[in-house]
Parts: structure tokens; sequence; C-alpha cells
């Protein structure tokens, strides 16, 4: 309770305080309005009505019925095609974070660290080069220089690697992770870039006097300090992948489809009510995973510190 | 809102200027895109495009008009078949124009396939693996596994002819190198040489060799071939209704549908524009793009929503997943 000029306390009546209370809040959340609204017209709205979809049905003759029911959940769950290739696509996501941090840390470090603030922006600018031009035109590019025609092929027989083109780099997995990777680096490496901007390294040098070895000051000193900027790369990277479309059916082929492949034959066949569901099982998975990131990395650190 | 090869932007500039007619067009994906698009829309459309058994589902729907279309004198440079085809005709009348048709063909490099196919089962030789391109249209890769299993409807399967599809179609998944987006997807497999065969359209053996590739055959699987063929349909609940029979009077004269024709190649409906193709010289890819048969239309089963679309998305699904 404020202190009154002559020492005393200043009696605010309880209704009274609490009307100040909500008014300074209102004041407070006014700026947050937009962006409410937004989320509530363009992310809660649309949830609620994919919900209400996915417990409906749709006819043979594609109407949608409001026949309330869980069939399209239990068709998921009871189907393993789906139940794999969700996990797939949770592995296939785990693994293009892993190497796009992998990629992005040492990246992001060496320019903070090495390179003089003008050069950085320089290479940044480069890093994001690639946004200027179109997704879909970067994964035909990518089938481009992968083919069996492609430039990696055609370097690999010139310099005696292989003898005829090969089929590894494409139309299977390991050209999706491959693919993804180079799509999701920029956002890895402008997230962890961020947050080691912000890292002071004579720290580094005084665990070192200290008699830490460079990796224990690496690990004890650094990587906490920086944590906020690797959870939002993983964030980054990890959450679109789960409902990544294009470059599994451009450079995937058969073998290297993701779980939103198969949700968008549904849309194809007008089967809205099965879509809706498996959408909302994606959504959710989303949900339990930044609940997660959350409550055991802390995300709010992202806020206070990037 | 129509398909891209429907319309030519020298043919939309001269309706314009001399009708005063002007359109905007709204590209459209696919006939289930069109169909849910015009439900929620209506009458902000007033043409719409749409294949074989999708036009009748259109009227089922109350989405388009019937009417007559010996009014239009531009109906009279149609082949006769073309405004007489008994899915469209109902008692108000007839449910669009006609404009285009074409058969799903086989496509294959006879390099490397031999002896020449004849049939649905070369997509599912083994000796083909990871040499075959087909569309990624979940319900229509069905439907070609249903004609190779010798099934009558492939769009109103019952569970044991779905599952009858499904066998083939696990047998077909290792053959197949990718799934296209469309059709140019297709014929850069076939010009690369990455694929072998393909299922395709019309036309496929010209772009192919028109980007560089080498020769390659088409036939239609002697099972019989899945098809389509497309109409403009009028929108019941469209504001400028009053436009669209003096627009399609001048956009589908004969003269405009042969531009068509040697710009998109595949066949269509207006017999007057076939004679300007002879006369262009045009006759001989005319005539094997099949463009002075209209009755092979009655030989091919159309494409259209059926009964087994779930059905069909479902076999797919758990044969292309993980």
């Amino acid at each position: 309770m404020p202190p009154n000029s002559a020492g005393g306390a200043i009696v605010v009546p309880p209704a009274t305080g609490l009307a100040v209370r909500a008014k300074v809040g209102l004041v407070r959340a006014w700026p947050f309005l937009p962006a409410g609204l937004m989320l509530a017209l363009l992310f809660l709205v649309p949830m609620a009505v994919m919900v209400v979809f996915s417990l409906w049905r749709t006819t043979p003759d594609f109407d949608i019925v409001p026949d309330w029911t869980l069939d399209n959940y239990a068709y998921f769950f009871n189907t393993p095609t789906y139940v794999r290739t969700l996990l797939k696509t949770l592995i296939m996501a785990a693994a293009v974070t892993a190497a796009g941090i992998a990629a992005a840390f040492p990246f992001a470090y060496f320019l903070v660290r090495y390179v003089s603030p003008r050069w950085q922006r320089a290479v940044l600018l480069a890093v994001i080069v690639p946004f200027w031009t179109s997704y879909l035109l970067r994964a035909y590019a990518w089938q481009a220089i992968l083919g069996p025609k492609g430039a990696l092929n055609q370097l690999l027989t010139g310099i005696g690697v292989t003898d005829e083109p090969s089929r590894l780099f494409i139309y299977d997995n390991p050209g999706v992770w491959l693919v993804l990777v180079y799509v999701y680096f920029p956002f890895a490496a402008l997230a962890i870039y961020a947050s080691l901007e912000k890292f002071d390294f004579t720290q580094l040098n005084a665990a070192q006097d200290l008699g830490a070895r460079p990796d224990q000051a690496l690990l004890h000193i650094l990587l906490p300090q920086v944590r906020p900027g690797l959870i939002t790369a993983c964030i980054f990277v990890f959450i679109p992948i789960l409902g990544e479309f294009l470059t599994p059916a451009l450079v995937g082929g058969t073998e290297g489809l993701l779980i939103a492949n198969l949700i968008v034959n549904f849309f194809r066949g007008l089967q809205y009510t099965t879509m809706a569901a498996f959408c909302f099982i994606i959504a959710a998975l989303v949900t339990v995973l930044l609940v997660i990131f959350r409550r055991y990395l802390q995300v709010e650190d992202v806020v206070a510190r990037t | 809102m129509t398909w891209s090869d429907h319309y030519i932007a020298e043919q939309l500039d001269e309706i314009k200027k001399t009708a005063k007619i002007s359109t905007n067009i709204t590209e459209l994906a696919d006939n289930a895109d069109g169909f849910a698009k015009l439900k929620e829309v209506k009458g902000q459309l007033d043409v719409i495009s749409g294949d074989a058994l999708w036009v009748p589902k259109y009227f089922e729907e109350g989405l388009i008009d019937a009417w007559d279309i010996n009014s239009l004198e531009v109906a009279k440079q149609l082949y006769s078949i073309a405004r007489e085809f008994t899915i469209w005709t109902k008692p108000e009348g007839y449910l669009g124009y006609p404009f285009g048709w074409s058969p799903i063909l086989i496509t294959y490099n006879p390099k490397y396939v031999s002896p020449a196919p004849d049939s649905w089962q070369a997509l599912l030789d083994p000796k083909y693996k990871g040499k075959i391109v087909t569309e990624n249209q979940p319900v229509e890769v069905v439907a070609y596994m249903a004609k190779a299993a010798g099934i009558k409807d492939p769009y109103n399967m019952s569970e044991a002819e779905l599952a009858q599809a499904k066998e083939l179609l696990l047998r077909l998944k290792p053959n197949v190198l990718k799934l296209a987006q469309q059709n140019t997807d297709t014929v850069a497999a076939l010009v690369s040489e990455e694929a072998w065969i393909a299922t395709s359209n019309l036309g496929t053996e010209d772009r192919v060799k028109d980007g560089g590739g080498p020769e390659v055959i088409s036939f239609i699987p002697k099972e019989g071939t899945i098809g389509w063929m497309d109409a403009e349909m009028i929108v019941k609940e469209g504001k400028n209704k009053a436009l669209i029979r003096p627009f399609l009077e001048l956009a589908e004269q004969a003269e405009w549908i042969a531009q068509n024709f040697i710009d998109y190649g595949r066949p269509l409906f207006n017999e007057k524009a076939y004679q300007i193709l002879v006369d262009k010289g045009e006759k001989e890819r005319a005539d094997r793009y099949f463009y002075n048969k209209p009755e092979t239309v009655q030989t091919m089963t159309l494409k259209g929503p059926g009964l087994s679309t779930q059905g069909a998305i479902n076999v797919f699904n758990e044969v292309f997943g993980a």
C-alpha cells in the first residue's frame, strides 16, 4: 500500500481498488487487442470449426452431416499406416531439427565471434536471400540438383565416385531430409544468431582462466545462456515440418511422403470431416509439444532474452 | 472459374472489345476444388467448368442451370453427339456447353519397354521397378488399378472391389518413381528417361519430343480406360447470367477452338474447328489425338464423383503411407 505524504497509508476501498486495477489492466492490454482479435478470428474460430467438423460425418455424396461421432479419430488410430506415418514425420522433424541446429550453431558462433559487424550483416543477408524466391521454385531446383541427371550426380560421376547416377539423393527419405534442412536452416541460424549476439564471450575466457576446459566452458557457460535461441530454433524448425507437404511431394517419391501428404488427399476427395480429425490430431500434438517446451525448457526465456 | 487451357488471352480481349463483356477468371485446380468453392461462393461465379459426371452432380446440388443448348447458334458447330450426352441431358435442358475431352493413356519409351505393352498390367511388371510416373491423384490412380483388375465401375466400388484394387496398388507402388504433381512433371521424367512408363493425357508424345526427349508411344489399354470430357456450366445464382450466352456465342467460335487445339493439343467438341485444323495442315495431329472420333468418349469410363471416393482415398493412403 503506497504511503501518503504525511507518512500514513491511503486506504482504498476494495471495490475502487479493483476498478483501478481493471482499468490499468485494460490500458496495458489494449496493444494486444489487434493481435488477440486476429488470434481469435484466424486461429481459435477456425480451430473450433475444425473440431466440430472432425466430429461429424461426410456422406458418399460429399455432404457434411452433423452426426456426432468419433469414427474419424478411431480411423486414424486404428489404421497402422497413419500412426506409422505420423511417427515417421516426427522422426523426420527431429532429424531435420538436429541437423539444422548442428549446422546453424557453429555458423552463428563463428559469425558472431569472428566476423566484423559489417560482414555479419552481409552474411545474414545471404542467409535470407533464398526467401526472395518462392518455396516451390526452390523445391523444384532441388529436384534438378538431386535428380539422376542433376548437378550432384554429374559431379559424382564426373570425379569417378560413382559409375552411374545414384537414386540415393532423390525420391526417398534422404532427399526430403536434405531439402528440409536447406529450407529450415535460415530459421535456425537466425534464432541462434540473435541469441549468441547478446552473449558476452569474455565469460568463456574467464571460465578458462578459472580452470575450465574449452568444452566445459562451452557446455556450462555458453549453452545455458543461449538456450532460448536454441529452443526458438527447435520450435521454428520442428513444428512447421509436421505440416510439410511440398518438399515430400516433389522430392520424396513414393517413399518420402509425410503425414500432411496423406491428409491433403482427403481434401482433394472432399472428405473434410476425416481431414479435420487428422489435422486436429496434428494440432493437438503441436500443442502438447509446445507445452513440453514451455514446461521443461522455460520457453518464456525466449521472450526475456531474444 | 475454369482451367487455364480453356481460353486464350487474345480471345478474351477480343470479346471485351467487340461485345463489351469482360471476364475475371479464377483458375480451377480440379473438380473437387471447383465443386467445394462454388458451394461456398455461389452467385459470385457466373460460369464454372467441370468434368463428365461432376456436371450432373452440380445440377443435383442445385448449383447450375439446365438450359436449351440449341438456343445457341454456335452450338451448331458442335459434333451432334456432344449435344446429346445422356449424362448431361435432363428434362429441364442440357447441363453445360461441351468443350473438350481426353482419354487417360499409358505412354512408354520403346527403348526400354518391350515387348510393346497393351494393358494396365504393364504398370505392375516388376521389371519396371522405379521407372513409372503416375499422377498424384489418389482416386484416379486407384481407378487405374480397378481397370487393371477388370472392375466395371472404378468410382463406385464395393469393399471387395476396393480390396482387389488395393492389392494391385501394392504391386504398383515399388514401380512408381514419383507421383507427378502436374503433367509437366510427367513430361520431364520421360524426357530425362528417369521414367520409362507414365500414365498421361493425350499429346504427351509431342510434349516429350518438344522437350528434347526420346520417341515415346501412347496407347489405350485393352481393358478400357478412364477419361474426361468437360463442359462450361451456367451458375444458377450467377449475377451476370444475361451475359453468359452472348459470351459463349463468341468464345466457342470454331476459330478460337481451332487455335485452342493448336495451343493445347487435345480433342475438342467443335466439329467446324476440325475443318479449320484440316485446312491449316493440322489433320495428322488432330486425327492422332482422336479429334475426328468424338464417339470414343462413349468407350471411356468417365471421371466423376463416386460413392467409393472415401474408400479409394483410404486405399491410396494405406498403400503410399509409411
